[in-house]
Formats: C-alpha cells, sequence, structure tokens
C-alpha cells in the first residue's frame, strides 16, 4: 500500500494531520516498513489499545538486557536501570503498586492548592518576558523554563538549584531518546555524569525530608500507604521520571496552545471575551495539537485489530493526534472550538497508565495560557515556527512571537 | 452529599480516579466502579466535585 508513513520527515512533522488523515482513511491499522511498527490511528482503535493485555508497557528492559549482554558501559545501563523502574515502562502488578503509592501525591485537593504558586511562576516569567521588545522566543523565554520550575518548587528544592533542574531533564530526554553520532557520543558522555549528579541530589534531598517532612510533593510521595512505601532508589526514579514526563510535554502543551490560539483569531478573541472558558479551551487546545503524538507499546500476545494479526515481539505506535482528528469522534474534527463539548481527548492517554500528572498539567496549561492571553494583549506571531522532525512529541524548536 | 456513574455512557478514560482512586475506583479494564449511588464521605465533597468534573464524557454526577 503506497501511503505516506514516515511521521519523521519535516513536511510530516510540520503537517501531520494530513498524514493521519490518509492513514485512518486508506489503512487505519498499517505496518510501517519505515518506523518498524503498527500505525493505529482511529479514535476507537487507539482507545481498545489502552484496555488490551497484549499491548505491554515493559519497553525498557528488554534494551537493558540487550545492553547488558554486548558489555555495554555501566553509566548507560544506570540510568536504563533508573529507567526501568518507572511505573510507565511497567505492566501490573509492578504498575499497580507504583502507581498506588504514588497516586496520594497526585490528589486533585494537592493540585488545586498549587494554583498560587503556579500563577507566581508564570507572572515571574512574564514580568520578565514584557521587559524585553521585538520578537522573542515564547518557548526559550516562558514556556521551556516555567513547569521545570513548578517541579522543582513543588519537589521542595531550593530556589538556586533550579536551574539544574532543566538541564537534567535534557539529559534524561537525551538518554532515553538519542543514540549514534559521534557528536552525540560525547554529549551522551556528559548526559551521564549529570544523571548521576541528579541522582545523588535527589537522594540528599530525600534524607532531608526525612528528618524534617513539609508539605512537599516528595513527603507526600514518601508517606506510607498501608503497610507498604517507595524505597529510595524508587522515590529517586520516581522524582526523575516527574521530572522527564512533565517537562517538555507541559512546555510543548503551553505552546501549541499559544500557537493555535494565534492562528484562530476568532477563537482567541471568544477566550478574552469569556476568560471563564479556560477548562474547556485547554482541553480543546490538547485535543487540537497536544503535546503527543505518538505513545508506543510492545505486543506480548497474538491479538487483532480490525482484521490484521499483530504478533509478539512487534511494536505499536498509537497515534494519539490522529486518535484526536478522528471524524467518527469528534465532528468537525479540524476545527478548533474552545466551546467543545464533550471533548473525550486520548492527550492524556486512557485507563491504567493515563497520566498521573494529568490534572498538573491541565492547571499548568491553563494558568499559563490565560495569563499569556489577559497580559499580552498584543501578543502576535513574528516568524513561521519550525517543528522538530521526532516521532512522540509534536514539539516545535521556537516560536517567536511580539507583544506590542 | 453522592455521586454515581452512568456505566452506559464511562469510556473508562480514568480521568476521576487520577483525582482521588478511592474515592473514584476503576474496575480491572478501566471502567469506574463507583456504582449508580455512592455516599461521599464527609469533608470529601470538594475532592468529589473535582473528580466528577473531570470526566470528559460527564458520565459522573453529583446526585445530591
Amino acid at each position: 500500500m503506497s501511503v505516506l508513513d514516515d511521521l519523521t520527515t519535516p513536511s510530516a512533522s510540520a503537517d501531520p494531520f494530513s498524514v493521519f488523515r490518509a492513514l485512518r482513511e486508506s489503512d487505519p491499522v498499517h505496518w510501517s516498513e519505515a518506523h518498524r511498527a503498527w500505525l493505529i490511528t482511529r479514535y476507537d482503535d487507539v482507545s481498545a489499545a489502552f484496555q488490551n493485555k497484549a499491548f505491554s508497557n515493559d519497553r525498557v528492559r528488554p534494551v537493558l538486557e540487550r545492553k547488558r549482554q554486548s558489555g555495554a558501559e555501566s553509566a548507560a545501563t544506570g540510568v536504563l536501570g533508573l529507567m526501568t523502574g518507572w511505573m510507565v515502562v511497567n505492566d501490573p502488578p509492578v504498575h499497580t503498586r507504583l502507581r498506588k503509592l504514588a497516586a496520594g501525591a497526585f490528589k486533585g485537593q494537592r493540585i488545586a492548592a498549587m494554583d498560587a504558586m503556579i500563577t507566581r511562576i508564570v507572572d515571574e516569567h512574564l514580568d520578565a518576558f514584557l521587559r524585553g521588545s521585538g520578537p522573542q522566543d515564547l518557548i526559550s523565554e516562558v514556556a521551556y523554563p516555567l513547569p521545570a520550575t513548578v517541579i522543582a518548587t513543588m519537589l521542595g528544592a531550593a530556589p538556586e538549584d533550579r536551574d539544574r533542574f532543566r538541564e537534567w531533564s535534557d539529559e534524561l530526554a537525551l538518554v532515553a531518546f538519542g543514540t549514534g553520532g559521534a557528536a552525540r557520543a560525547d554529549r551522551h558522555e556528559r548526559a551521564l555524569r549529570g544523571l548521576r549528579e541528579m541522582e545523588s541530589y535527589f537522594h540528599t534531598l530525600i534524607e532531608k525530608r526525612r528528618a524534617e517532612p513539609g508539605e512537599d510533593m516528595l513527603s507526600a510521595l514518601m508517606a506510607k500507604e498501608g503497610d507498604d512505601r517507595l524505597t529510595d532508589d524508587e522515590l529517586v526514579g520516581m522524582c526523575a521520571l516527574l521530572l522527564f514526563a512533565g517537562h517538555e510535554t507541559t512546555t510543548n502543551s503551553i505552546a501549541n496552545s499559544v500557537l493555535a490560539l494565534l492562528r484562530h483569531p476568532d477563537q482567541l478573541d471568544r477566550l478574552r471575551r469569556d476568560p471563564a472558558l479556560i477548562g474547556p479551551a485547554v482541553e480543546e487546545l490538547l485535543r487540537f495539537d497536544g503535546p503527543i503524538k505518538v505513545l508506543n507499546r510492545w505486543v506480548v500476545a497474538e491479538t487483532e485489530v480490525r482484521g490484521r494479526t499483530i504478533r509478539p515481539g512487534e511494536r505499536v505506535h498509537l497515534v494519539l493526534a490522529s486518535a484526536n482528528r478522528d471524524p467518527e469522534k469528534f465532528a468537525a474534527p479540524d476545527a478548533l472550538d474552545l466551546g467543545r463539548s464533550p471533548n473525550p481527548h486520548v492527550a492524556f492517554g486512557k485507563g491504567i497508565h493515563a497520566c498521573i500528572g494529568a490534572q498538573l498539567a491541565r492547571m499548568e496549561t491553563r494558568i499559563a495560557v490565560a495569563r499569556i492571553v489577559e497580559r499580552l494583549p498584543g501578543l502576535a506571531l513574528a516568524e513561521e515556527p519550525e517543528w522538530k522532525d521526532v516521532l512522540a512529541s509534536r514539539s516545535m524548536e521556537k516560536l517567536v512571537v511580539t507583544h506590542s | 452529599m453522592r455521586i454515581g456513574v452512568d456505566n452506559e455512557v464511562c469510556e473508562a478514560h480514568g480521568q476521576c480516579s487520577i483525582v482521588d482512586m478511592d474515592l473514584f475506583p476503576l474496575d480491572d479494564d478501566g471502567y469506574s466502579a463507583v456504582g449508580p449511588d455512592r455516599e461521599v464521605p464527609e469533608g470529601e465533597e470538594d475532592t468529589a466535585r473535582l473528580g466528577v468534573d473531570a470526566c470528559p464524557v460527564r458520565a459522573l454526577k453529583v446526585l445530591s
């Protein structure tokens, strides 16, 4: 079948939605040679896949085992070992236990109580942005530093340590996604050294909280649940996961939302006239151009999707960004309608692995978008953004705007 | 305060359970196990409202 199925070409990165539309229409469960994976693009199939026990999240352990067998250097296997413990790459019952132990820290009331702290951090970044004039990058100045600062503050880190959280977040992404190339090998080495620092930093922070518990999220993660609690190594892993999963995704949620509003001035006006619309507006912005294009699963048992047999050992890409534009689920899916309701998008996934930080991500995006819209009335796009050629995330290089 | 779920409407998004997995339990397939009518423990009313509001398909309701 001659359907375009490489999602990492510059044209597919610039406009993935026309590629997704063609896939949904011509071959919704498609084997892609380019990705060596199945591309699942319709809402119903993506939705069902989240509940299909033939699809496993245990994706890092096989990579780690291969590396160990080939005698790869210990630093890389050390970081992979840390990631192997993340709940997001585990199946039940390991996943169930970790998720239960983490759930208390993400409870609705606890997240809602962070409102004032997040608003203050957003306003600090916008104050600095407003002091600048001419074209500025809203990502590097606001959307990128913001979530790392929120995570560092949430974990109770000292203000002077916050910049290191950003570096660690970049280093985690490099180790998780980055491979090949001599220049990259050098960066990889430095990233691994940085992450060893991160581990010892979190161990020290845990010891401090043990001696002196606080109201912060780390103290909440350390709490007992029944007879069980997270070990120190699991806590370090949880802190790293929080940073890895909560940083770039939130940056892109904010940046993609602002871009979508700038491209739909009628909807931007609508939000300015009715700021109370921010809740449903953010749901629609997440549906319309959310931060994640693709989630992966390993196939561990033979299963059938829309008549296609999918076999153990194969990989499946669940294309969230396509499911969210499926006309069988959403009326006029390519239109941005900030009042859309109901809006059962799958930007946060679904089922047992649904993003545990969804409430926090929503709140950060709501506050950031609302404050940007309110405080930057003259906001305008200064140049066409370029999209990164990556499979998993929907991510711009820069979002250059003017505000007066 | 009482809450309930319409299991004909629930699509297993799991967003309620993120708000509070004790107030909004899920079954093994990720669907709400709140049942048609459940009492909210005293002091948990605000959390219950947050969980009901988090449902993207409005399968959850505050009954009284």
